[in-house]
């Protein structure tokens, strides 16, 4: 019986009887034109996106500024002077040891975790790019556990591991530089092998198979085409890593043994409450934001001129990585 | 415009370049993309692997070249079994797809590419590479980068990388697929002209059955991982062995028909309520088949007089499409029948829709197939 009577009621429903009741051409608008007219200038958007830079700026702004303070407050400006970057024979960045040291042994760990993680990162994404078949999902997905690891987890257990554990290898492994190498690469291995991979997911393995198939061997093929090919990717996720080197805190603290291997960003976290602190902190902390900028912003520039000589579509490879960069900072 | 029947022209051909594929069978994982197939290709012949995609073509290919391994079976280059032989040391090269030019390389260091691995000194390399350029009239676009060429210009930057290194076969994976229409008529007849001249043995993947009919001495069409038929162009589109085949090149009219009896000539077939002779085709079977006639070979006379080998009709609709009309006749079980009618200016308007006409079905042209039968045509 319902089978006979639902096309009944579909046979009805598109016949109206009566001729249909005139529409009005348009509908009346309840909302103000500058609300809901879709062709309006993007007021709130750009209200709230000024909003949010100036939010998120302003401070660190403050803080470069009272780096120039030519008193010792931090919070209250009396006056432009460059006492505490360079004037001051002892208390100034660039003369107190504290600050030097702190500096010189950030730069060291970012110089060696770059010259580790990133070769590291490379060779793991080529072997992971070809690795198929069982165990390699599970691989994959596991690399980028470390990205995810809330970083005081991370850094706790390496602790554990290197000052508890009594095997050879970790035995061998004392607090201090060496740790913080270790501690550092570890987590900055995933970033270059993320970077990587995305570069080599783009570029497919057709480049590859014309290698081989023009007679390089798996050496020469990688050689030739596929490093110079992956350079774009390397460079950036040189940067990347130092980027994150310079930054990092917890692990860095966690691995450090003493005065010798504090960082700048272990020292502006010891001090920045201090009394006894002077503006050189600011300047510090300046220097920090300065090198990360550039770091970044030369990744950048540099990723797009590489895209651009080899003709890519922007957007590809300068944009996606510059979208990298932006979004691990 | 169809190669002329018969075997594989040997032309020029000094490198050799015989490929043999013996019981070949690739499987990834539980799919079979190459189902055990055993293919002859002759020296400096071109040819054509013909199918739609996912029929396997490709993965032949990639066989041949070595960017996979075989699950079973062997591929050998003039009589030399080539099972444990890497891609880079077979001499076998790829046209890919997308061409695959090095972006970080200009043109000119394109095509020396491979040449550095066969020590080539690098004065003799770029004096070889120049002249393959301009074999391919690029002389002038030496030292662009690839990204700087149409896609026209890419793809003889690839045949010229890959025909530089003299190599014994010369696999081409759709190197006309990325190109718009005009282009692609334009470089069929310069491809076909360019292994004319060369003589090595193309392998041509496509899933165009006009490029593939135009250019190829033989075709092999696949379908399913599997070679449905394989023979010259004329053959194949001709004496398809398959209903597939039929299908896949061109347009065939398909009918049902039932074998109802046989002599030294040809068999006599029932459709419908009406008789058609057939003298082609698998002649020996009984029972129920299928027969199939090219629209090109029906004529359509108006009016109902049905004579020898007719079909009564009713015009069912006309397309016209230029240098022809195609007229579908709807017969009286019921089927429609594609015919194809010159536009040879006579005759057009008696065409019309619901007229009563008769169609000719010539034997020779109406080929009979076994049900699910697969014989070698010819």
């Amino acid at each position: 019986m319902s089978v006979t009577a639902a096309p009944e009621a579909t046979s009805t429903a598109p016949a109206p009887p009566s001729p249909p009741a005139p529409r009005p051409p348009v509908r009346p608008s309840r909302v103000p034109d500058w609300f809901g007219n879709p062709w309006g200038r993007p007021r709130w958007l750009k209200l709230t996106t000024w909003l949010y830079i100036a939010w998120s700026l302003l401070p660190v702004l403050a803080a470069v500024v009272f780096s120039f303070n030519d008193g010792r407050s931090r919070s209250v400006w009396q006056g432009f002077s460059t006492r505490w970057w360079w004037g001051d024979p002892n208390l100034s960045v660039f003369h107190d040891p504290i600050y030097t040291n702190a500096l010189v042994h950030s730069l060291e760990l970012a110089a060696l975790d770059m010259l580790i993680a990133t070769p590291l990162g490379f060779l793991l994404a080529i072997g992971l790019s070809r690795w198929r078949g069982r165990g390699s999902g599970s691989a994959n997905f596991l690399m980028l556990v470390p990205l995810t690891t809330p970083e005081l987890a991370m850094a706790v257990s390496l602790l554990l591991v290197f000052t508890q554990v009594s095997v050879l290898p970790f035995t061998a492994i004392a607090l201090g530089t060496t740790a913080q190498v270790i501690g550092q690469v570890t987590f900055s291995v995933s970033y270059v092998v993320v970077i990587v991979r995305s570069r080599l997911a783009s570029l497919g393995p057709e480049y590859e198979e014309a290698a081989r198939d023009l007679g390089a061997n798996a050496r020469q093929s990688l050689q030739h085409v596929l490093l110079p090919l992956l350079l774009p990717a390397l460079f950036a996720s040189t940067l990347i890593v130092f980027a994150l080197s310079i930054d990092d805190f917890v692990v860095t603290q966690y691995m450090s043994a003493g005065g010798e291997t504090v960082t700048i960003p272990m020292l502006l976290y010891a001090n920045a409450r201090g009394a006894a602190t002077t503006p050189a902190l600011n300047a510090v902390a300046t220097i920090m934001v300065l090198v990360t900028l550039i770091g970044v912003g030369g990744a950048y520039v540099v990723l797009r001129w590489f895209g651009h000589r080899s003709g890519e579509a922007q957007g590809d490879s300068a944009g996606q990585m510059g979208m990298d960069l932006t979004g691990m900072e | 415009m169809t190669a002329a029947a018969g075997t594989a022209p040997a032309i020029g051909g000094d490198a050799g370049g015989e490929v043999e594929l013996e019981a070949l069978e690739k499987r990834f994982e539980d799919v079979v993309a190459v189902d055990s197939i055993d293919l002859d290709i002759a020296a400096g012949e071109f040819f054509s692997l013909l199918g739609p995609s996912g029929c396997g073509k490709t993965t032949t290919l990639r066989l041949i070249a070595g960017f996979e391994r075989p699950t079973s079976g062997d591929v050998r280059l003039d009589g030399a079994s080539l099972a444990a032989v890497p891609p880079d040391r077979r001499n076998v090269n790829t046209v890919f797809q997308n061409y695959a030019l090095f972006p970080h390389l200009n043109v000119l260091d394109n095509v020396a590419f491979g040449m550095r691995y066969q020590k080539v000194g690098r004065k003799e390399r770029d004096r070889r590479a120049r002249e393959a350029l301009e074999l391919v009239e690029l002389g002038d676009y030496a030292k662009r980068r690839p990204h700087q060429l149409s896609g026209g210009q890419q793809q003889r930057v690839a045949l010229a990388r890959a025909l530089v290194l003299r190599p014994a076969v010369l696999l081409l994976d759709e190197p006309l697929g990325a190109l718009d229409a005009k282009i692609r008529r334009a470089l069929r007849i310069e491809l076909k002209a360019l292994q004319e001249e060369v003589g090595t043995t193309f392998i041509f993947v496509t899933h165009d059955q006009e490029e593939a009919l135009s250019m190829s001495d033989r075709i092999a069409v696949m379908h399913d991982g599997g070679v449905d038929q394989v023979g010259t162009p004329r053959e194949i589109y001709e004496g398809p062995a398959t209903l597939f085949v039929a299908d896949f090149l061109g347009v065939a009219n398909v009918m049902e028909v039932e074998v109802i009896g046989r002599d030294g000539r040809g068999c006599r077939l029932r459709v419908g309520t009406r008789e058609l002779w057939s003298e082609c085709g698998d002649l020996g079977t009984t029972g129920a088949a299928s027969a199939v006639v090219r629209p090109e070979r029906l004529r359509v006379t108006p009016g109902a007089e049905a004579g020898e080998n007719c079909l009564p009709g009713m015009i069912d609709r006309t397309i016209f499409v230029g240098s022809n009309l195609q007229v579908m006749v709807r017969l009286a079980n019921g089927n429609l029948l594609q015919a194809s009618v010159p536009n040879d200016g006579v005759d057009l308007d008696s065409h019309e829709q619901g007229s009563p006409v008769s169609v000719h079905v010539p034997p020779d042209a109406l080929r009979v197939l076994a049900p699910g039968g697969v014989t070698p045509a010819g």
